[in-house]
Order: C-alpha cells, then structure tokens, then sequence
C-alpha cells in the first residue's frame, strides 16, 4: 500500500508553517510499501497533526493524503474503518486505552475484530514486553510505561500492512525500549508491512529508509 | 485465558451508562401506548363485526329499521293515506344508505284469536308478514302452506315485556315466561260469518326487530287472496336494511317524507358513534403514548450514546464499523421493543378472549382471537418503532464519527 501526501498544510497552522522550510508540510511525497520512515518534529510543529491526518481522525488541512486508491478527504466511514482494521495500525502518544477494561480485555476489543492473531501469541508478545502479570488489572491503574506497551501490542493484533507511530516509546527505559523495537520489527517483517516512526529527537531505533524533517 | 465474546466487551464499553430506570419507564410508556392503540383496534373491529359482519341476523338488527308514514290530523280519516304506494316504496328503496325494502303486509281479513285453556281469553287481532331475509331469526317450523292447520307465530318481545310488566301486574295476572308462552296453543278463527276457517297458533319465537305479531308471509297471501280478494294490499309499514342509519341524508329523507321510525332501533347506531368516539378517542391516546414512549426511548439511547461517546471514538479509531456499532446497537434494544409489543399482545388475546366470553350469553358471538386488523396495527407500530429506533442509532453514531 503506498502513502502519497500531497501539500498538506494543517489549516490552523497555515500561517506559522509558511515562515520555515518543512520537508513534509506542503511537499509532494510517496512513502512505498515495506518503506520506514522517521518524521523528526520539534515541539510545535504539529507532529501529533500530522499522525491525526494520517489516520483520517482531523481533516482541517489543504491539500491531500491517499493511501493507494483511499483519498482521505473522501474516504467514507466504512471504508474508513476497513482501511483501520486491515491496513493501517496506528500507537498514539496518548495511548488511548479504555481505562474501564482489563490489559487483556483491551487487547482483546482489537484481537478479536480480525482474528487474525491468536490468543498464545498475544499472550507471548505481553510476555515479551513484561506486562502479562498486569493482564487483570485495569488500564488505567497502571503506570504510562505499562499502558504504552499494552498500546504497541494492542497495535500488532491486526494485519497491518503500515504502522504508524507518534512518539511510541517515551514513557520507556532502554532496556523496554529495545524489547518493543525487536516486537515491532518481528511483527512489521511478519506482515511486510511499512513503518512510520514521528518523534521529537533523532534516532536510529529502525533501519530507516528515510529521514525527514517536518 | 477464559475466553472473552467480542460482543460482552462491546457491550461493557457503550452500554456501562446506561440509565436503567429511563429504559423501564420508556418501554413501560411503549406497552401501554401498544395495548391502547390495540385495545382501540379491537374495539372498532368487534364492533364492525356485530354490526355489519356476518352476524347481521343477531338480535342487534341495527341496520334494520321499520317506517310508517307519520298519521296526522289530515290523514287521521283516509285509510288508503297511511299505505305506501309501489311510487314511494320505489323512492324509498332508492334513499340515502337504504340497501333493501321489504313490505310489512298486514291481514285484511278478520282474525279472532282465544285460548281453549283459559276459558274466556279471547280477542280480535292482527297479523303482518315480512320476507323471512328481514327477520332477526326464523325458527325451526317457520313454514305454512295451504292445507296446514298449525300457524307458527313469532312475536314482538316488546309486547311480552308490556303484559309481564305493565297488564299482567296491574291486573294480577300471572307473568309468562318466552318458553311458557310458546308451549300454549291459540284458536284462530279466521273470516268472516260462514266463511270462517280454523287454525291453531303456535308462538315459535320472538322478535327484537319488529314490533308486531308475525305469521309466515305465504299465510298472509292466501288469508287475503281467500277472504279479501278485492281489497288492495299495499303495506302500510315497510322494513329497511339501512347501512347507516346515523347519516344525517337518511334521517332528512324521513322528515321531509313525514315517515316515522322507532327511535329505540336506532340505540345501536347512537352507540355505534360512541363507541367509534371512544376507540379515535383511545387511538388518540394510543399515538400520544407511544410517541411518548418512542421519544424517551429514543432520548434514552441517544444519552447512552452520548455517554459512551469516547470509548465509541476509540473503537471507531481501531477499525470497529459504524455500521457494525449502529447493528450492535440494534440487536440489543429490538428486542426489549419485541418485548413490550409482546405483552401488549397477549393483552389484546387475553381481552379478545374475556370479551368474547362476555358478549356470549348476550347473544353476541365474537371471534375468541383478535382479528387480523389487531395484528396489522401490531406490525405497523413496531415496523414504525424499529425504524424510529434505527435512525435515532445510526444518526446519534454519525454524530461520533
């Protein structure tokens, strides 16, 4: 599935965007299936925005995003949802966990949508990221590094064939960090799928292909 | 890991806000409303039935009236004026709701009536004859031919009920019973001097229809062929089968023509436009409640939504369908609608069933379930529900979109 954004510009950002040279906010770009891109994103240039538009939840921006025949302007709200379900995964910098639900019931509200990933390797992968002992436990009693790996798993409980990331792993140490980053590139590889990586400082925590600058 | 349904979690996301006591006192509002609306129903159908239906030959003859003309201080002295002419009969059988007209033929032959068993009981009397189709009952034995020497009478009930009520007490006679007065056995002598012929009369049943002393029609025929070949016989009274007796065009066309009626025949028609204000008046009601109820059912659903308004965005955002939600959504309040127009049903059976009951000794057979008008009104108001419902669903989850 390929990502083509063409001149977007955030409409509330209009004027402040048109002071600096972005290499994403008003740019024609194609991102490739299998591709994995890092948006590097100063504080207030409108990272969070960017994602937001990507995963069709703002459509306040001039211009247009496609993925493959999907126009987001015009997407409608079932056809939204099947790009959602199949295609494309998204973590949020705020997690956006049900805090009502269980660990394993709020993975389980994703698991079960496709079923396309058993219950044992969901099991596995909170094994993994150390927070199957958290499996009972309420969503929102557990500590932001706890709800921001129940939210990278609950990303990779549906086929996916782009991620798309907003700051995934700022709530965690390193040695969590690297664990989630070797899930992630586990799972992505299983699905061929692309990823796309925004955060606030440079790394290298994927293999990118491209680096840009928003 | 026990295994957890798709559509518990669903339900615990959009449902945990949910008022139960506005869910209850919609779907209480929805019952009532549905009941009324099928009590009406019932009322107008049960009633068309008694009144129009195949029982037209019950004792509630509504649609059968008998007209004279109206006797004046003009007319008082002209025999022939209180007739109907075959040019009247014509333009009464062509009036407003008038759907037959049959003749009340009485006997212009004298008829001299006494009771072998009482001695003494004696009295001249009349006699009159309809076509059988106008008459409320034709009883068994409800036959004579030339040669028969048993005439079977039916009388008015009215009359009885004047001899029990009024000549029998004031004269301290013995009250008779329908059964009493049909095991006697009258002497009827008819004629005149020595052209006289002797009959036994025999009273086999009685009218609420027509007021008067009833002999089979083939009888009055022969009596006044026999002993009265040269006296016209025109009727001086004629029975209408009326459809409606209530419009006003019918009612104008016997005061311009100065015809009287009995204004008692009349009762079942007054009620019938009480009864029909009284089911529009109901069915008003009805509508009002159910509106009512699919309103606060409504409001109810959109509240839950509402409530539920940031764990159904983040479904949205996981790839859950809104058409997926909006059915969720759906086969969870369809069926407590089902509910509450079920038991309105079963009370619709249950009243059809006590009504039926009820009316069966008063003579009036009614079917023990409710007709399909019961069931059509049924289906529409829950087809109307179901789609209320719906779109209040679907548009409340646009909103969250």
């Amino acid at each position: 599935m390929r990502l083509s954004i063409d001149h977007i510009v955030p409409i509330p950002m209009r004027d402040k965007i048109s002071e600096y040279h972005s290499r994403v906010w008003g740019q024609q770009l194609q991102f490739n299936s299998g591709e994995k891109i890092f948006i590097q994103a100063p504080s207030g240039t409108g990272k969070t925005t960017l994602i937001h538009f990507l995963c069709g939840l703002r459509k306040d921006y001039e211009g247009s995003i496609r993925w493959s025949a999907f126009k987001m302007q015009e997407i409608n709200p079932e056809q939204l949802s099947q790009l959602r379900a199949s295609s494309v995964s998204v973590i949020l910098q705020d997690m956006r966990l049900f805090p009502e639900l269980t660990t394993w019931e709020n993975l389980e509200v994703k698991r079960r949508l496709t079923n396309t990933v058993s219950e044992h390797d969901a099991e596995k992968w909170m094994e993994r990221l150390g927070i199957r002992h958290k499996m009972d436990s309420l969503a929102g009693k557990l500590s932001y590094g706890e709800q921001q790996r129940v939210a990278i798993v609950r990303s990779l409980l549906q086929p996916f064939e782009w991620l798309i990331m907003d700051e995934p792993f700022s709530h965690l140490d390193h040695a969590n960090r690297q664990r989630a980053i070797l899930l992630i590139s586990e799972v992505a590889e299983m699905n061929k799928a692309g990823i796309l990586l925004a955060d606030l400082d440079d790394n290298n925590y994927f293999t990118y292909t491209r680096k840009l600058l928003l | 890991m026990k295994p957890l349904k798709q559509s518990k979690l669903v339900s615990k996301l959009l449902l945990r806000h949910r008022s139960n006591n506005r869910l209850w006192l919609s779907l209480v509002a929805l019952f009532a409303g549905t009941t009324l609306l099928l009590v009406a129903v019932m009322i107008w159908w049960n009633f068309s039935l008694i009144l129009n239906g195949s029982a037209s030959n019950d004792s509630l003859g509504s649609t059968f009236l008998t007209i004279g003309k109206q006797i004046t201080n003009e007319t008082m002295g002209k025999k022939n004026a209180s007739l109907y002419t075959p040019r009247e009969i014509e333009a009464v059988s062509a009036a407003p709701q008038v759907q037959d007209v049959g003749m009340l033929v009485s006997n212009r032959f004298p008829v001299y009536a006494s009771l072998s068993i009482a001695n003494g009981f004696a009295t001249d009397m009349f006699l009159e004859a309809v076509p059988d189709r106008f008459m409320d009952n034709t009883p068994f034995g409800w036959v004579w031919e030339p040669g028969n020497t048993q005439i079977p009478i039916i009388l008015s009930s009215d009359f009885l009920n004047l001899y029990n009520y009024g000549f029998a007490l004031s004269q301290n006679l013995p009250q008779l019973s329908q059964s009493t007065i049909q095991a006697l056995a009258f002497d009827l002598t008819i004629g005149r001097g020595i052209y006289t012929e002797h009959y036994t009369g025999r009273v086999v049943g009685f009218s609420d229809r027509i007021s008067s002393v009833l002999v089979p029609q083939s009888f009055i025929e022969y009596g006044n062929k026999t002993f009265a070949p040269t006296t016209p016989i025109a009727p001086s009274r004629l029975i209408l089968k009326v459809k409606d007796p209530s419009d006003k065009r019918f009612s104008d066309f016997l005061k311009k023509n100065n015809y009287t009626t009995n204004s008692e025949q009349l009762r079942w028609n007054k009620m019938r436009s009480v009864i029909e204000a009284v089911a529009s008046g109901t069915g008003i009601l009805a509508i009002l409640l159910m509106g009512m109820g699919t309103l606060v059912f409504i409001l109810f659903i959109e509240l839950t939504i509402a409530k539920a308004r940031q764990s159904l965005s983040l479904l949205l955002l996981m790839g859950y369908s809104p058409r997926y939600l909006a059915m969720f959504m759906l086969r969870r309040f369809v069926p407590l609608i089902c509910v509450a127009l079920g038991m309105a049903a079963i009370v619709a059976i249950a009243a059809q069933g006590i009504a039926a009951a009820q009316l069966l000794p008063m003579g009036l057979t009614l079917p023990n379930t409710p007709g399909i008008w019961v069931w059509a009104a049924l289906l529409l108001s829950a087809g109307v529900l179901i789609s209320f419902v719906s779109k209040a669903i679907f548009a409340s989850l646009r909103g969250n979109e």
